[in-house]
């Protein structure tokens, strides 16, 4: 499952924006991503998970070159794609394609389903006339919707089925990287289902590296093989799946785990919960040294170290990566609660 | 048994539209006692705003209302608008999903509180002032006093949430209705949001109506639940007995469609699909209206309207094949 | 059964040109307008069929006559019959208030959608123009251009084209900057498109509700500024018969006869009217969110 060399190579990425004049003088800088460095290997999903200001669509409109990084580099299948011009991106964006969140704003209203499916091979002079049209249908068909479909306009459909032309947008052509940025949070539950499933069929058959971009854990565990989360512009863990859920490191993984509800009652209510104090600080003052310190739990065990310097996202064992102070291999882990299990679920406690 | 709070009979919310008309709700009934916590839980369109705003009668001109709502023994539904307007904020208030638009940008947070004590409990601008310090640490608010003076543009997502909580209870309702509080809130921000809304329940004794469609919350902090679909209740339940013993193919559709974490491989099964889409409300189908969708449907779920039956204690379906587990 | 279950047979087209003159019809003063600016477009064109009497004809036997069965609305001072003159006129009213908007359009547009889709320093050059030409207001042009080239319809025409191509700058710009935010940019970008097509098939096709509603409010106020400038001698010549140079002839017999300024005084309230709702109704049935 796992090819030897990755398909998507991010190696610290760094991208600042300038915020709106202060009326104090001078301009604020959002530190929307900081030094971020992560791959993505053949044929696998990686969840990308993180709140609000964690940087993780900024990662995603880095990649797709829709914003130019501040610094860093961007490798696409082993070419280095960071500053390429626009020309000479355009043939490679045959490999690289995404989904987004809104399904009302992603697809153009004056365009009907069959123009807006098709772009991408008009646009890359793959096909036309009878040809075009045969891959539009086929396409169609492995997503789901009937081929009719193609001379409707987006506003008549539903949000699941503008979803599903979405993602028949971005596969039309067969690209090794999806990005798929919150595909399915603004649709119905059982509508979610549908498009999840969707995803992971289509991921098995066509085999394209995906990389996940969402704020839901449950989400997380239910498509993907590894797992990146991000706070405040940087990653604090990386792991694979099963490793995460069982054995989250990093104080702010194991309190992104303890605040996502579970739909059982029974559970839920039995769960110690962690709850973190005040709010995500903004990206345009992120905090000195850790970021996470000053919601941190565990602060005490770690000042004056965390309040100074960055800790280093370093391996704690193979394959899963966290960027703790606290966390040293063979050192016993920082814990949020007594019991690991008790954050996840009362079951084994 | 004591008087239940909220008592609402047969309620129907029609919409009057050049189309025709559209059904948002049909015959509604449910009860809300002193201090519970009842979660009504729908997709988008299955009419638990509308049901919840009809009651005061926050709905546009086009909205037609009928039914009864008891509420401390008198009708919503017939009170005349100066009458209404004494319940509306002080007895019955609301909290909505967007805390951005909740809150005027361009007065600050105190006054925003203070105006509400003012207009229904016309205390002195002094007193206003005390009690809406009271209500900031009530929803606990670092720093309360510096907060009375911000504008809601330099307050978080989740604190501004917390201060329309705090405007909501400033008179000390009987009922809360919390629409979508913290679909848009971060999942951090979101826990400490139902802590504090448990916490108010715990220490003030207020009726909460929560209103979602994220089941995770419904088992979080829900005493009981109504689940909707299609502008009619298809179950309700107590909370635990709801997700252990679902009777509606619906309810057991949702549940099977929300991916469920924490539980290793389990959590890897793939998902629950319910087949097509919820019916058009311009019509009210005489028959089931999930029958469609349903894989039990028979003759008799699309000739007939299910009426509601209790299959199991306190456990009412509206369902002509609940269960398993239907007694 | 939804409507996305029900097989079709007509183009997704036609069903929103029938939706479209559905609301339309349901909005009786825009079906008015519509009524009127149609009456006055078929008038000027069809002005040689319609006018009973010549534009320059004159009958010195009817002078400043009042309305009668020969002459329906009187005849001014050289004998030349008012309602002919009127219906002569409004070729100059119509052909001023189209072409000026449609100068306009042509001009503003591209350089608004450059300027709100490129931002940066071109934004800034953008609206640096749009600010120079604000600060010349029709009339200025119009004398500029009389002094230089002569007076005419034509300058006249350029002059209120000019005039309001600020405006559409700003509006075109308006409607590019906030159409970029949709999610259907990004992914055309995706898609491999050069802003060329970016532009011209994703932002303008979106635009172009907004612009036929502007349009259709640009042409009242050309309409009143040719009369203006008619009246001023710096549009019409005479004896071409335009509104405004109806009032200004009309000028000296205010006191003996007004209903020679009244009749195309009326006549270009009631053009500017009509065009005015007649836009605000189309307004309101292009938003998407109008839902009858």
């Amino acid at each position: 499952m796992s090819g030897t060399s990755p398909v998507l190579e991010v190696v610290d990425l760094v991208k600042h924006f300038e915020a709106g004049r202060r009326l104090t003088g001078g301009r604020g800088l959002v530190h929307a991503v900081d030094d971020v460095s992560f791959e993505l290997r053949r044929g696998e999903i990686l969840g990308l998970v993180g709140e609000s200001g964690s940087g993780k669509s900024t990662v995603a409109n880095c990649v797709l070159r829709l914003v130019e990084p501040t610094s860093g580099t961007i490798r696409l299948n082993g070419t280095d794609i960071t500053h390429l011009s626009r020309r000479k991106m355009r043939p490679l964006r045959r490999e690289l394609h995404m989904v987004f969140q809104d399904p009302y704003s992603s697809l153009n209203p004056r365009m009907t389903v069959g123009d807006i499916v098709g772009e991408p091979v008009r646009l890359h002079r793959i096909a036309k006339g009878r040809a075009l049209d045969a891959r539009v249908e086929q396409i169609l068909d492995d997503v789901g919707l009937r081929a009719e479909l193609r001379y409707r306009y987006p506003h008549e459909l539903s949000g699941g089925q503008r979803q599903r032309v979405g993602l028949a947008r971005s596969l039309i052509l067969g690209p090794s990287v999806l990005i798929a940025d919150e595909p399915v949070s603004a649709l119905d539950v059982s509508v979610q289902a549908s498009i999840l499933n969707l995803l992971r069929d289509l991921q098995s058959t066509m085999g394209f590296s995906c990389l996940f971009i969402t704020h839901d854990l449950a989400t997380v565990e239910y498509l993907c093989d590894r797992v990146a989360v991000m706070y405040l512009g940087q990653l604090v863990e990386v792991s694979p799946r099963a490793e995460l859920f069982r054995n989250a490191q990093h104080p702010y993984t194991q309190a992104l785990l303890s605040a996502a509800v579970v739909p059982d009652p029974a559970v839920q209510r039995a769960r110690r919960q962690v709850v973190l104090e005040g709010d995500i600080p903004s990206p345009l003052a992120p905090p000195s040294g850790c970021r996470f310190h000053t919601r941190c739990p565990l602060h005490d065990l770690s000042a004056p170290q965390s309040e100074e310097e960055v800790p280093e996202l370093a391996e704690f064992s193979p394959g899963h990566l966290v960027a703790c102070h606290l966390v040293k291999p063979g050192r016993p882990s920082p814990r949020l609660v007594e019991d690991a299990a008790d954050i996840v679920s009362a079951k084994t406690a | 048994m004591a008087q239940p709070v909220l008592d609402v009979t047969d309620l129907s919310v029609r919409f009057d539209t050049d189309d025709g008309d559209v059904h948002a709700v049909d015959r509604m009934s449910f009860t809300l006692d002193a201090g519970e916590v009842l979660g009504i839980v729908g997709e988008s369109g299955c009419g638990k705003s509308v049901t919840c705003m009809a009651l005061v009668r926050l709905l546009p001109e086009t909205a037609r209302i009928d039914g009864a709502a008891l509420f401390e023994g008198r009708d919503l539904l017939a009170m005349p608008p100066r009458e209404l307007r004494r319940v509306r904020g002080r007895s019955i208030s609301f909290v909505f999903q967007e805390p951005m638009t909740s809150l005027n940008p361009v007065f600050t947070v105190g006054h925003q509180i203070e105006e509400v004590l003012a207009r229904h409990l016309r205390l002195s601008r002094g007193k206003a002032r005390e009690r809406a310090l009271e209500l900031l640490e009530l929803v606990r608010i670092p720093a309360p006093a510096r907060r009375l003076d911000e504008y809601p543009h330099q307050l978080s997502g989740g604190m501004r949430q917390r201060v329309v909580i705090a405007m909501a209870l400033a008179c000390d309702p009987k009922v809360l209705v919390a629409d979508e509080p913290t679909t848009a809130l971060d999942v951090t921000i979101q826990a400490g949001i139902l802590d504090l809304m448990r916490d108010i329940r715990e220490r003030l004794g207020t009726s909460i109506i929560l209103i979602t469609h994220n089941l995770g919350v419904v088992a979080d902090i829900a005493d009981r639940v109504l689940v909707m679909y299609a502008g009619r209740k298809a179950e309700e339940a107590p909370v635990a007995d709801l997700f252990s013993h679902p009777q509606h193919p619906y309810t057991i559709g949702l549940l099977g469609a929300v991916p469920r974490p924490y539980e290793g491989d389990e959590a890897r099964r793939r998902l629950q699909e319910i087949p097509g889409r919820v019916p058009s409300l311009r019509e009210l189908p005489r028959a089931c209206a999930f029958a469609d969708r349903c894989s039990r449907a028979d003759e008799l779920s699309r000739t007939e309207i299910p009426e509601l039956r209790e299959v199991r204690p306190a456990h009412s379906v509206a369902c002509f094949h609940p269960g398993p587990g239907a007694v | 059964m939804s409507a996305v279950d029900t097989v079709t047979l007509t183009s997704p087209r036609a069903r929103r040109r029938r939706l479209l003159r559905k609301r339309f019809l349901r909005r009786p003063m825009a079906v008015a307008g519509l009524v009127v600016v149609l009456a006055f477009v078929v008038t000027a064109i069809f002005a040689p069929l319609l006018a009973p009497y010549s534009a320059g004809a004159t009958d010195f036997n009817a002078l400043l006559a009042h309305p009668s069965a020969k002459h329906l609305l009187g005849t001014d001072s050289l004998g030349r019959d008012v309602l002919s003159r009127i219906i002569w006129g409004a070729r100059a009213s119509m052909q001023a208030g189209f072409f000026s908007t449609v100068l306009a359009i042509l001009v503003a547009v591209p350089i608004g959608m450059i300027g709100g889709y490129y931002r940066g320093w071109v934004d800034t050059v953008v609206a640096r123009v749009t600010d120079v030409l604000l600060a010349f207001p029709f009339l200025i042009l119009a004398v500029g251009f009389a002094a230089i080239f002569g007076a005419s319809l034509l300058n006249a025409t350029l002059a209120l084209g000019i005039g309001a191509v600020p405006g559409l700058i700003r509006i075109a710009r308006g409607e590019t900057l906030a159409l970029r935010e949709e999610d259907y940019i990004p992914a055309a970008i995706a898609n491999g498109a050069g802003d060329a097509t970016i532009i011209f098939k994703h932002i303008l096709p979106n635009m172009t509700s907004t612009l036929i509603v502007q349009a259709t409010v640009t042409i009242p106020t050309a309409i009143v500024g040719e009369a203006v400038l008619s009246f001023l001698g710096l549009g019409v010549q005479p004896p071409t018969p335009s509104w405004g140079t109806m009032l200004q002839d009309a000028q000296s017999y205010l006191s003996t006869a007004p209903r020679l300024a009244i009749f195309p005084g009326l006549a270009i309230v009631l053009a500017a009217l009509a065009f005015n709702v007649l836009g605000d109704g189309l307004r309101d049935i292009l938003d998407p969110r109008t839902t009858r």
